[in-house]
């Protein structure tokens, strides 16, 4: 069994490969979900429509977050002198973020698409929806959090000899 | 003949509040996309002397500043909307 085997680039980008995959799926979900009570409330106030595309702003965000973390995680992956240790925590960081932006996009989805239909009826609703999503996105920004202190410990593997 | 008038404005001001709402969100679109990777490999390179954990959360603060300038501006649009009803609204009294 060697440290380096030729083989370890393989989970390093697979960690790349999952973290922007997995957030792209959670916030196209959150895009799509979200997006079906915006069309609704368009039909009866379209001067609301502004405001409630704020789900749709904050699903970008979730996207963003996988998009930090892969552009961070490829910033350390190399040809040679990679060990199998830090392709696996590349690829743990990459799914500790993907997997965190998929649940989070699941939930601004969800609420997005109720708490816009509610917003026809009571303005008071506007408030606690920006809430509700805050907390939702700050499920994405954890697996940010996580994933950056994994990858902060790939760059103390011993060097390939 | 001035409800006509009136169904006019109203169409002509919802048309121009519509393209003012497609124009903030592609410049949301691109702001989302350009400001935190630009800010990640400036704030690397510049501010943090190449420390990547601090550039990510630069990347990320940047990213819900502009999150949070979109809320405000949809916030200011709807009070702006609301100031110019009120204003409409005495005016369709008196063509009554």
């Amino acid at each position: 069994m060697s440290v380096c085997p030729p083989y370890a680039p393989f989970f390093g980008f697979g960690g790349v490969a999952s973290a922007m995959i997995f957030s792209t799926v959670g916030a196209a979900y959150g895009t799509s979900k979200s997006g079906i009570g915006i069309a609704g409330l368009g039909t009866f106030k379209p001067e609301l429509i502004m405001k409630s595309l704020i789900p749709v702003v904050m699903s970008g965000i979730i996207a963003v977050y996988g998009l930090v973390v892969s552009v961070l995680i490829a910033g350390g992956l190399r040809p040679l002198d990679y060990s199998l240790y830090a392709g696996f925590i590349h690829l743990g960081a990459g799914l500790a973020c993907g997997f965190t932006g998929l649940a989070a996009g699941y939930a601004i989805g969800y609420v997005g698409d109720s708490c816009v239909r509610a917003y026809v009826f009571e303005s008071k609703v506007f408030v606690t929806m920006v809430l509700i999503l805050i907390f939702g996105e700050v499920l994405g920004l954890y697996g940010l959090i996580v994933a950056l202190i994994m990858n902060s410990r790939a760059s103390e593997a011993a060097r390939c000899p | 003949m001035s409800e006509q008038a009136a169904v006019g404005k109203l169409v002509a001001a919802q048309a121009d509040q519509s393209g003012g709402v497609l124009f903030k969100l592609v410049i949301t679109a691109l702001a989302l996309g350009i400001v935190p990777l630009s800010s990640y490999y400036l704030s690397r390179d510049y501010l943090w002397n190449g420390n990547t954990i601090y550039a990510a959360f630069t990347a990320v603060f940047s990213a819900n500043v502009v999150l949070v300038l979109y809320i405000l501006e949809a916030a200011r649009e709807e009070s702006r909307l609301r100031a110019s009803e009120k204003q409409q609204q005495p005016e369709n009294k008196k063509d009554r």
